[in-house]
């Protein structure tokens, strides 16, 4: 045990007696804690604990005399020492431990979301007029958005709104034009038509659903046509994933939200990204990380009006699939007339990377789908 | 594994290295019979002897020197400086020479040497005591500064100072000395110079500091994350040559950065950070990179000292004025 | 200097010539058994002085027991105490005269007092506020200086200045047993040599720097012999003998102020407590070794010459320590009476005007002391 004698309080007189005790035995103290009331012939003074520690002995009761330098606390020691440590001054001590967690030497290893770049006064200017920033197209190095870029998107928001006849293409649309462009200048497309009989699904299936499962078991059969091609290097990666891009239409132009790993996606899941996009679409809310990584597209244009079409593929992908309208119509089975239900579909393929054979065992694969269930 | 305090993780360094490598010789005022003043070299002299562990007579300038004299001619001298305060003697020393020897000579001649110093405000103690003047160190080309902020650190980093062939000023932060006691195992384990130690991680602001600021900093955290603000704690550690890659990195998730740091403001090391974050991630920024720290002025004495030392309040009200930038 | 001239032995060798010789003086007028070894000086019978230098000893050890009382209890900051080395500062202050100009370490009271600072201001830098510098505004004396053996140059400067200025004064550095072995003391003495500065260096020599003892501190037998390198005359002194202090501390001055000869002086103590408060010498400082040095202290022997001399009473005694320890008690109430400092004034002292630069911080800290006031 470590004894504390009682210092000379400063009266020059040989006692003091105690007055109150502020601890007891037991009790965890740290260094200046007020221990004790002592009265001297003057003064009633606090005595400070010299240590932090926990209290084993106290060598008195209220109202005992007790002489300078006798002991008047008792701490029980450990193996630390109680020694003060210092020249000056007092360093706080702690019974604490120091938690560091978990300590990563360098960098966080983070998953990094797209890292926008954006000119400091850009992002007040869009900021104070209102811009969703992932409408705002980059011209400055890197991807860089600057201040005039903002403005351009005001400009345009602006000369819309006086109804000019001619107007230069700004955001979405202007995107969607230099896609158009690139696609038809590089692509060699060929387009298959061929009807589904859905005369056997019942009345109120989700048929955009119908059609995404029927994709990825497509695309599961024949990976060739969920691939990316790179027409300057020739070179073609198939994609385990099943990314289904699926084309939406919108005041602003058209869009393509992605369903990322639809094969991992149940029939509510599906339905549930396309109502989200549907929304995100026309809010203008859709952030530019959903519209990317596309590896198959779908174009549902036939909710409007339409049978056949040959829809323009979206590099770096080599496949789209477009439905058109359902219709009721006469069909034949074994010669006999019936009136049915059909699904016209028409699948457009990059010819540089996917072979005739390659693609229409693809469709059929969907109609099989469709058709089975 | 027993708990030590970050003044007990020094000890067990140099205990160890001083074991595993008979040219490490630990000098200074007070550091034999007494231990040092903080106990930081407790225990040595009974174990390694006076040939190894000098009490030297009261001079900052002979112990700069003669240390520099030491570690060209082999020996892996740990000179202690009773307090930051008292080093300034030893600038001649330290800048003419400990930090030139290896450049003038083309590297003939080195200077394996290690200064080490408590430094810092908060314990109370007279005037010249609480000196936090770092930036002068790390504005000398061929210098390290490094300074630890919990035991493990103390222990992995003085390791390793001790074992880097350069000069390295080794500053001890004197208030987080007995604060808190973690495990440290005493392996012999070094840890890396050069770069920052990531203590929280977070999503929404970037926090960057060193020394006895990162006890208010990792509190400061804490309410914060309770708030929702999940804030992300870099601690510098080596302070020169800074590990900027690890700080832009945060920054480039986060978008928002403070520096705190004890020492005055003009011409701290802080502002060599906001330099480099506004130099190379501008544009990832939603908001200025700010500092806080001391004010320009003396530390006061243990009256007032309180109040110069940043507190946990001011660093939250920076990164709430901070979160307004969206 | 002793020319011994070429001489050859009876081997034909010849012997070294000896180009200079030192001496070293020690001065002890009154010993360990309170008596007079030597006749004079004047003071030795000059009752009246001899009582007020007592009677400064015991104050300045009453306020320095006080002082320790009150960091004991969380009143005060560390702080580094003065027993048994009361005669050397209070010799030292004696001697001095108002012209003169005093430059302290930081175990002075004992002088401090005899030149215009007020025990409540001592009490008041080492509780942690800037104010306890002040030392009173008519006061030349440098402040204390915290940075060892910083403060030998200052006074050397200090010495300079009074000799351009053709002032009538001396300046006396003290320092500690560990100052000696900077750079800054050699460097001093040195130029006081050489250009003739009215200085005397002063060593309280109280055998410890905290944990080094003298013998560990430098190799020479003496302190006083390191003037020699400087080229001035350096004296041993028994620091616990009052009557030597002042008096050899007045020839020195002397000195110094009429022939612009330094002089350097070791006083010979001991530090009758720890180096600080927060220090512990029981961990160095061998057992029974402040015992044996405490039946030289320099209080109890004065006060034995003076009862020998029939000057001095138990009545007397008595009425004196009430009397101290009431100017004490006086000292502390003022002490904690005195309001602290406003938050900017962290400021108002870096420049004669503080620059722009700054006003917004020292506004922030303006607001601060505001809030602090309201809550």
């Amino acid at each position: 045990m470590k004894i504390f004698h009682l210092p000379d309080l400063g009266e020059g007189l040989a006692e003091a007696e105690i007055r109150e005790w502020y601890v007891k035995v037991g009790d965890v103290v740290t260094v200046d804690q007020p221990l004790v009331s002592m009265e001297t012939a003057k003064a009633v003074v606090d005595v400070p604990s010299p240590y932090a520690g926990k209290i084993a002995q106290l060598f008195g009761k209220d109202n005992d005399i007790i002489q300078t330098n006798a002991p008047l606390v008792g701490f029980e020691s450990d193996k630390i020492k109680q020694d003060e440590g210092s020249v000056v001054g007092k360093l706080e001590k702690s019974e604490s431990k120091w938690d560091d967690g978990d300590v990563i030497i360098g960098q966080a290893k983070t998953k990094l979301t797209e890292v926008n770049k954006i000119m400091p006064a850009a992002r007040v200017l869009a900021k104070e007029m209102n811009i969703d920033l992932a409408l705002v197209v980059p011209t400055g190095p890197q991807g860089l958005i600057t201040v005039g870029d903002v403005k351009k998107l005001l400009l345009e928001r602006s000369s819309t709104s006086t109804a000019k006849h001619t107007e230069t293409l700004h955001g979405v649309r202007r995107v969607m034009a230099q896609a158009m462009v690139q696609s038809s200048q590089e692509i060699v497309p060929v387009t298959i038509f061929e009807d589904a009989d859905i005369t056997s699904l019942p009345a109120n299936v989700d048929l955009t659903v119908e059609l995404l499962k029927a994709i990825v078991t497509a695309a599961k059969a024949e990976p060739a046509l969920n691939a990316w091609f790179d027409g300057k290097t020739l070179e073609r990666t198939l994609m385990d994933k099943i990314n289904i891009g699926l084309a939406v239409d919108s005041k602003e132009g058209l869009f393509v939200p992605v369903i990322k790993e639809a094969e991992k996606c149940s029939h509510e899941e599906l339905r549930k990204y396309i109502e989200d996009y549907k929304h995100a679409v026309a809010n203008r809310s859709i952030a530019p990380s959903n519209m990317q990584g596309a590896t198959i597209t779908l174009s549902n244009f036939g909710m409007i009006a339409g049978r056949y079409a040959t829809p323009i593929i979206l590099p770096p992908t080599v496949a789209i699939i477009a439905c058109g309208r359902t219709r009721e119509a006469a069909l034949c089975r074994k010669g006999k007339l019936i009136a049915g239900r059909i699904m016209p579909l028409s699948l457009t393929f990059d010819h540089r990377a996917v072979t005739g054979g390659e693609a229409t065992r693809f469709l059929k694969e969907i109609i099989r789908y469709l058709e089975k269930e | 594994m027993p708990e030590i305090t970050l003044v007990e993780a020094v000890t067990q360094a140099l205990a160890y290295e001083m074991q595993n490598d008979p040219n490490v010789v630990v000098m200074g005022e007070d550091v034999g019979k007494d231990g040092g003043v903080f106990r930081a070299t407790q225990g040595l002299l009974d174990k390694f002897g006076s040939q190894r562990v000098l009490d030297t007579p009261l001079a900052e300038s002979m112990i700069g020197g003669m240390a520099v004299g030491m570690a060209i001619r082999g020996l892996k001298p740990v000179a202690e400086f009773q307090f930051m305060g008292f080093i300034y003697p030893a600038m001649d020393q330290i800048i003419n020479h400990a930090a030139r020897i290896r450049n003038r000579t083309r590297g003939r001649l080195t200077c394996p040497v290690v200064f080490r110093a408590p430094f810092g405000a908060g314990i109370h103690a007279p005037e010249h005591h609480s000196e936090s003047t770092e930036a002068l160190f790390a504005h000398i080309p061929g210098l390290r500064v490094v300074i630890p902020s919990s035991p493990r650190r103390a222990y992995g980093l003085l390791l390793a100072a001790i074992r880097d062939p350069d000069p390295v000023i080794f500053l001890e932060p004197s208030r987080l000395y007995r604060f808190a006691k973690q495990e440290v195992n005493d392996d012999g384990n070094a840890l890396p110079l050069d770069v920052c130690f990531t203590l929280r991680t977070g999503q929404d602001v970037t926090l960057v500091t060193w020394g006895a600021m990162v006890k208010e900093t990792l509190a400061a955290a804490d309410k914060l994350n309770d708030e929702g603000v999940s804030a992300e704690v870099i601690d510098v550690a080596t302070i020169k040559p800074l590990d900027i890659e690890t700080i832009l990195a945060s920054v480039e998730k986060t978008g928002r950065c403070i520096i705190i740091h004890e020492a005055p403001l003009t011409g701290g090391v802080g502002a060599d950070i906001v330099a480099l974050v506004a130099e190379r991630a501008l544009f990832t920024l939603k908001a200025p990179p700010v500092r806080v720290t001391g004010f320009d002025t003396i530390v006061p004495y243990a009256r007032m000292e309180k109040y110069y030392i940043p507190s946990e309040k001011k660093i939250m009200n920076a990164v709430h004025r901070l979160m307004e930038f969206t | 200097m002793l020319n011994i001239g070429i001489k050859k032995d009876e081997k034909g060798v010849l012997e070294v010539k000896i180009i200079e010789r030192f001496e070293v003086a020690y001065y002890q007028y009154l010993n360990e058994e309170s008596h007079l070894t030597h006749d004079f000086p004047a003071l030795a019978h000059d009752i009246q002085s001899l009582l007020q230098l007592y009677r400064l000893m015991v104050l300045v050890r009453t306020m320095d027991t006080k002082a320790i009382a009150l960091q004991r209890t969380g009143k005060l900051g560390t702080y580094p105490s003065t027993r048994g080395q009361e005669a050397v500062f209070v010799g030292v202050g004696h001697a001095m005269q108002k012209n003169d100009i005093y430059v302290p370490y930081y175990r002075d009271m004992g002088t401090l007092i005899q030149r215009g600072v007020k025990l409540s201001q001592i009490l008041l830098y080492w509780g942690g506020d800037e104010r306890g510098n002040v030392f009173g505004n008519e006061s030349n004396d440098f402040p204390f200086s915290v940075p060892v053996g910083s403060q030998p140059l200052h006074a050397v400067g200090a010495a300079y200045a009074m000799k351009y200025k053709k002032e009538k004064g001396a300046v006396v550095s003290m320092c500690g047993d560990g100052a000696t072995s900077q750079g800054d003391f050699y460097e001093a003495m040195n130029v006081a040599g050489m250009w003739k500065l009215p200085v005397v260096f002063i060593i309280c020599n109280n055998q410890w720097a905290i944990s080094v003892p003298r013998d560990q501190q430098t190799a020479t037998p003496t302190l006083a012999q390191k003037s020699i390198a400087a080229g001035f005359i350096g004296e041993q002194v028994d620091g616990n003998d009052i009557i030597a202090v002042q008096h050899r501390t007045v020839e020195a001055l002397k000195s110094a102020r009429e022939k612009g000869e330094p002089r350097l002086l070791e006083m010979v103590c001991y530090r009758q407590h720890d180096h600080t408060t927060a220090d512990d010498a029981s961990r160095y400082e061998p057992k029974d070794r402040r015992e044996q040095e405490w039946k030289k202290e320099p209080v109890a022997r004065l006060r034995h010459y003076l009862e020998q001399q029939n000057a001095w009473s138990e009545k007397q005694e008595e009425l004196l320590r009430a009397e101290c320890a009431l100017e004490v008690d006086e000292a502390v109430k003022e002490y904690q009476g005195m309001p602290s400092q406003p938050l900017e004034s962290m400021f108002d002292y870096l420049y004669a005007q503080l620059p722009k630069a700054y006003s917004e911080q020292r506004h922030m800290l303006k607001e601060m002391e505001e809030d602090l006031r309201h809550a």
